[in-house]
């Protein structure tokens, strides 16, 4: 890592730039009549999005290099040698929860430092990172499995802009309540509305196992439906060898 | 006990592309086997399914005793493999990626530590061990390569295409670490290429495939005097070369060459020539100068294909 810095400094970078473009563009949202928080801060509002968005601009490394080991048939490597099977897969997902792990403690830190509040206090913010770093892992299930189809590490990295949708039409920075028509409709159906609305609630309202579990289930069913494509991918490509 | 390598009508299509068409091979235990053909003609493929990387279409193969489709696993502990544009992390030194590999292959680490500064030492680069490979030229890439497939002492080592795009000292080098490790080690070597000289140079039996099947096979020596007698040309003074002519004739057959010249298909092979030479002194007949061609690996490919395998111009 210490070796490679442009491909991790700019998943940290522009989420903690676009933090602070958003707490000082939208800082007045707060003091909209239909705000769901009115007492607190647009910082601490936006808070567990930032950490979703700056995971997920993340969360395509691991699928990019796996992509990039096949293109330069370092994976031709691995599967000359008696390395498991299963573990080419299982290491990409372990790195990607661990880079999440990684992006979402300098984040977390980094906010607290410009005064964010998180009501739950460490336990919040250890489920927060747990979230995030699953989350991680279950994004970059999906992008594994392109990676895993196509091997190219530039199909892998077009994709990035779908999560920048995601992000945006979602409640990251806005409360859904707020939205309107089509925007708002598909905004509601966003799964990713609803791990960042149950995230918020921990950070905003305090810790409680309600919305952690909650959370932790939609993750989770996310990275099962992301891992078993994966799984499947790998499958295929193994096919092609004895 | 099977041989290091055998494969029987092994066979891969892509489509209906016939990449590799039912090839035999047997390679010996110790032996350098070479496996030479131009590009396309199904070297890599061939090599793939050896290293169970690719799952022949149909047919059979061995590597180190073991069937490369049904323990696929066993072979691949027992083989070395040094891939066409070898994946080095341009990023980690020599002496990591040699851990790496040494933890792929399950090596322990105490074993692994001193088996890396001796893979090191054996390709030359322990002085570069602790640079990233960034900064490598070439030929210590390939090196390194070879260190690399060689950590946890396989059995068959195969080579694709070691030497491509090097310049001719590297190319030296790497087939001199190459004969070391056949003569020293022992380890029976399977390397395809493009190249007639390193097929020559290296190889003790080779295969020439081509169009996915193989057309000739055999030592290049005899491979070479199987196509043709070694031509002899000769040039004496003008009053000797009728006289020269006619005693030379008994050597073998003549051959078309430029005015003055007198060219022969020497029968006995170039151990011949001593004796022509003996006879022609015998007669009091000067030697001005004196030519051997030998046929060339090329004129081997020349005669099974019809084509050239350099310079691209048909026979």
């Amino acid at each position: 890592m210490v070796r490679q810095p442009q491909s991790w400094a700019p998943s940290l970078f522009f989420p903690l730039l676009l933090a602070a473009v958003y707490s000082s563009q939208f800082s007045k949202a707060v003091n909209l009549p239909d705000f769901p928080y009115p007492d607190i801060s647009f910082l601490d509002f936006i808070l567990p999005a930032c950490v979703i968005q700056g995971v997920l601009f993340g969360s395509t490394n691991s699928a990019t290099d796996l992509a990039g080991d096949i293109e330069n048939s370092f994976m031709d490597r691995l599967l000359s040698s008696p390395v498991s099977r299963p573990s080419i897969l299982v290491a990409r997902l372990a790195s990607a929860f661990v880079y999440g792990l990684f992006q979402a403690t300098i984040l977390i830190t980094i906010f607290y430092i410009f005064g964010a509040d998180l009501a739950g206090g460490v336990p919040s913010a250890l489920a927060l990172m747990f979230i995030t770093s699953l989350l991680s892992m279950a994004v970059g299930s999906f992008l594994i499995a392109v990676a895993l189809r196509t091997g190219s590490q530039e199909v892998v990295n077009s994709l990035f802009p779908l999560i920048f949708v995601f992000i945006f039409i979602s409640s990251a920075f806005f409360p859904v309540e707020l939205m309107e028509g089509w925007y708002g409709a598909i905004a509601k159906w966003n799964p990713l509305t609803w791990v960042i609305d149950w995230t918020r609630g921990l950070t905003v309202e305090g810790f409680s196992w309600a919305n952690f579990i909650k959370a932790v289930g939609i993750v989770t069913a996310i990275a099962v439906i992301g891992v078993t494509i994966a799984i499947g991918q790998l499958k295929k490509r193994l096919a092609a060898a004895s | 006990m099977r041989n290091p390598i055998e494969a029987k009508e092994l066979s891969r299509t892509f489509g209906d592309l016939v990449a590799v068409d039912g090839i035999n091979l047997s390679v010996a235990k110790g032996e350098v086997f070479g496996f030479l053909g131009p590009n396309g003609a199904g070297k890599s493929t061939a090599v793939r399914m050896l290293t169970t990387l690719l799952k022949p279409t149909s047919g059979q193969a061995w590597v180190a005793g073991h069937n490369v489709m049904s323990s696929a696993g066993a072979v691949r502990k027992r083989i070395g493999v040094a891939l066409q544009d070898a994946a080095i992390d341009p990023l980690m030194t020599g002496n990591e990626l040699l851990k790496l590999q040494s933890v792929l292959h399950g090596i322990p680490k105490r074993k692994a530590r001193a088996r890396c500064g001796e893979l090191l030492e054996t390709v030359g680069l322990t002085a570069a061990g602790d640079r990233r490979v960034g900064t490598y030229s070439g030929g210590m890439r390939r090196r390194l390569d070879l260190a690399l497939s060689l950590v946890h002492e396989p059995e068959v080592l195969f080579l694709d295409e070691p030497t491509t795009g090097l310049d001719p000292t590297s190319r030296v080098a790497l087939w001199d670490e190459v004969r070391k490790l056949n003569q020293e080690i022992g380890t029976t070597v399977f390397l395809t290429t493009q190249y007639l000289e390193e097929a020559d140079q290296l190889a003790q039996r080779i295969a020439i495939i081509d169009e996915g099947r193989i057309v000739r096979e055999g030592s290049p020596s005899v491979l070479k005097n199987q196509v043709g007698a070694p031509t002899l040309r000769v040039d004496v003074w003008e009053k000797d070369y009728n006289a020269a002519k006619a005693t030379m004739a008994h050597f073998g057959e003549e051959r078309p060459a430029r005015k003055g010249r007198i060219a022969i298909g020497l029968n006995a092979g170039t151990r011949g020539i001593t004796v022509v030479l003996k006879a022609l002194e015998d007669k009091s007949i000067e030697v001005q100068h004196v030519e051997l061609d030998e046929p060339s690996l090329d004129d081997v490919f020349a005669d099974a294909t019809g084509r050239r395998l350099e310079g691209g111009e048909s026979a």
